[in-house]
């Protein structure tokens, strides 16, 4: 049984990831103009795991959505493994780009069954035309998956989602975005809306599929524990803009004050002022 | 009353199809599709003008079908064209989309017959070549017992294809489209697919209907999706949605009892024929607002 639960080793390498002067501006010309991303540039080395923290309006979920194509970019080039992906519409960046969302409800489909959402995930940037959706052998690889997961999922392969709880839903979520070996992973405080045990235990199993697949990921958070706690670079954004970059010597020695101290001494302005970063 | 049984259930056969349709678009879609009035009469149409032609009723039959796929392809993308970006999940532009198609649709099923309607007295059916094959008159029971196995049929190629890859993308659009666009899905394009087979079903029923009673007329569709949905709403009440496969017989049986509970409505001496479709706009408005009333009521 353990050695069904091992995670599988990938089957390339990881992508090295890279943003080149990335803009985005809301509501441009109007009263209301939001400048959300004013020329990021971001060089994410193929195995990175970069944690991405900063205040409401920072523009990190913003750079994670333009990254996956939500909303087109103002300006600015998106390279995945050297590759111009900036034109692609959403869909076809999603063939390289696994994405986990806050909201738990938001990476699967309710009425659809616990094998049906996992093997559509399965197809992931493929061909999707008129085999059957879940065969044996599909049904087996998406067994091994919800085992690593230890809920007993894998014991209820014809349940609704609906039936399940945020924290079952939201670790499927994460099954989904990176049973296809996506490029890329994007994780948008996706344990945000989880209580805090939940959110451990699905921190914990990012951590261990992010590690054994070797997974390029970056990560949301408001949380800035989390945010030392994982990955081995830790990036700050404010005013749309990264303002500070640490890496994973320097990353290992910081504490939550000594993270509050370098953004003083950074943006030169009081960062308890901020309660969002703090909670 | 077991002839009136009989036609019910005949007609609840025939009707069924259309209402597989429109269970496809308005629940696993998500998508109001209004095309139903105009793709029915499409079918219906299509068949007419080539059985009249001499065209075999098997191969017309098809023909209408598959131009109802045609109607579906349109409004799909009309709708492409109208909704503001790829994330537009917004009900008006499905509405507007299936209202300008089914509107196209009224000229076009006009031209396609020539005029407003096509008697198909003497003509050799569907219905016939099925009835001379087994050598039984296709009248009454007989015809109920061959629309049933041909429900069935298609009952389980559209439960066939909603399990392939392709189903299971379709289904996830009506139930979180973001989550299957993040899983490299085409949404337009899949919706376009699925409103081709929501039409193509919708066309067969105009098809058989036109056979069966012996004309095509370009006002015979008009509120049929509203029938349709009182068939949805009534198999999904009756007999339940427990699994997908469960619920496309639920729905045929909807359509089975919608029709039953015509046949009796038209029992009573007060209800005119001409009164049923206000009847069953009525009996959609009430299964569709009371829950919300509920809801209301709960809350205060």
């Amino acid at each position: 049984m353990t050695e069904t639960c091992a995670v599988p080793a990938p089957a390339g390498p990881a992508a090295g990831f890279e943003c080149r002067d990335i803009r985005k501006t809301f509501f441009r010309n109007s009263a209301f103009e939001i400048r959300a991303l004013c020329g990021v540039d971001l060089s994410v080395n193929p195995g990175d795991f970069v944690t991405i923290i900063g205040s409401n309006g920072a523009g990190k979920s913003t750079l994670l959505n333009v990254i996956a194509g939500t909303f087109p970019l103002d300006g600015g080039t998106l390279l995945l493994d050297g590759e111009d992906i900036s034109g692609l519409p959403e869909h076809k960046r999603a063939a390289y780009i696994g994405r986990v969302f806050q909201d738990p409800r938001a990476g699967t489909a309710p009425s659809l069954t616990i094998e049906e959402n996992m093997c559509i995930a399965l197809r992931r940037g493929k061909r999707r035309g008129l085999a059957l959706g879940v065969n044996s052998a599909r049904r087996q690889v998406v067994r091994e998956n919800l085992c690593l997961v230890e809920m007993g999922l894998e014991n209820r392969l014809k349940i609704q989602v609906a039936k399940l709880s945020g924290g079952q839903r939201q670790a499927m979520s994460l099954l989904m975005a990176t049973i296809a070996e996506p490029r890329l992973l994007l994780l948008d405080e996706h344990t945000a809306a989880l209580d805090p045990k939940v959110a451990a235990t699905t921190m914990e199993l990012t951590d261990r599929i992010v590690t054994a697949r070797g997974l390029t990921t970056l990560m949301v958070t408001h949380n800035m524990e989390l945010a030392l706690e994982h990955g081995n670079r830790l990036i700050m954004m404010h005013g749309g803009r990264i303002i500070l970059d640490v890496g994973a010597d320097e990353k290992k020695e910081l504490t939550v004050p000594g993270l509050v101290q370098k953004f003083r001494d950074v943006a030169g302005e009081s960062f308890a002022t901020d309660r969002m970063l703090l909670d | 009353m077991l002839v009136t049984l009989s036609s019910a259930l005949e007609q609840g056969f025939l009707y069924c199809f259309m209402v597989l349709g429109v269970y496809i678009t308005f629940r696993v879609l998500d998508f109001p599709d209004l095309t139903v009035d105009g793709s029915m009469a499409l079918g219906a149409s299509v068949c007419a003008v080539l059985i009249v032609n001499g065209v075999s009723p098997f191969l017309a039959t098809l023909a209408g079908t598959v131009s109802g796929a045609g109607a579906g392809v349109a409004t799909g993308f009309i709708h492409i064209l109208l909704k503001s970006d790829s994330s537009d999940t917004n009900y008006g532009p499905k509405l507007i989309s299936g209202i300008l198609t089914t509107t196209a649709l009224y000229t076009i099923n006009l031209r396609i017959m020539g005029r407003s309607n096509i008697p198909l007295l003497g003509e050799v059916t569907f219905f016939d070549k099925i009835g001379s094959f087994v050598r039984v008159q296709m009248r009454h029971w007989p015809l109920v017992l061959a629309l049933l196995i041909l429900a069935v049929i298609v009952k389980y190629i559209v439960d066939w294809l909603l399990h392939t890859d392709l189903g299971l993308s379709m289904r996830a659009i009506g139930d979180n489209e973001q989550m299957i666009r993040s899983l490299a899905v085409n949404t337009s394009f899949t919706r376009v697919i699925g409103l081709a087979v929501a039409n193509s079903l919708v066309a067969l029923t105009g098809a058989l209907v036109a056979q069966q009673q012996g004309y095509t007329d370009i006002g015979m569709s008009v509120g049929v999706l509203v029938a349709g949905l009182a068939g949805v709403i009534l198999g999904e009440a009756i007999f339940g949605v427990r699994s997908i496969s469960w619920v496309l017989f639920s729905v045929i049986g909807g359509s089975l009892v919608y029709r039953i509970l015509i046949a009796l409505g038209l029992r009573v001496d007060w209800i005119k024929p001409t009164d049923l479709k206000l009847l069953t706009a009525l009996f959609v408005m009430i299964a569709l607002g009371a829950p919300v009333i509920r809801k209301k009521v709960m809350k205060s």
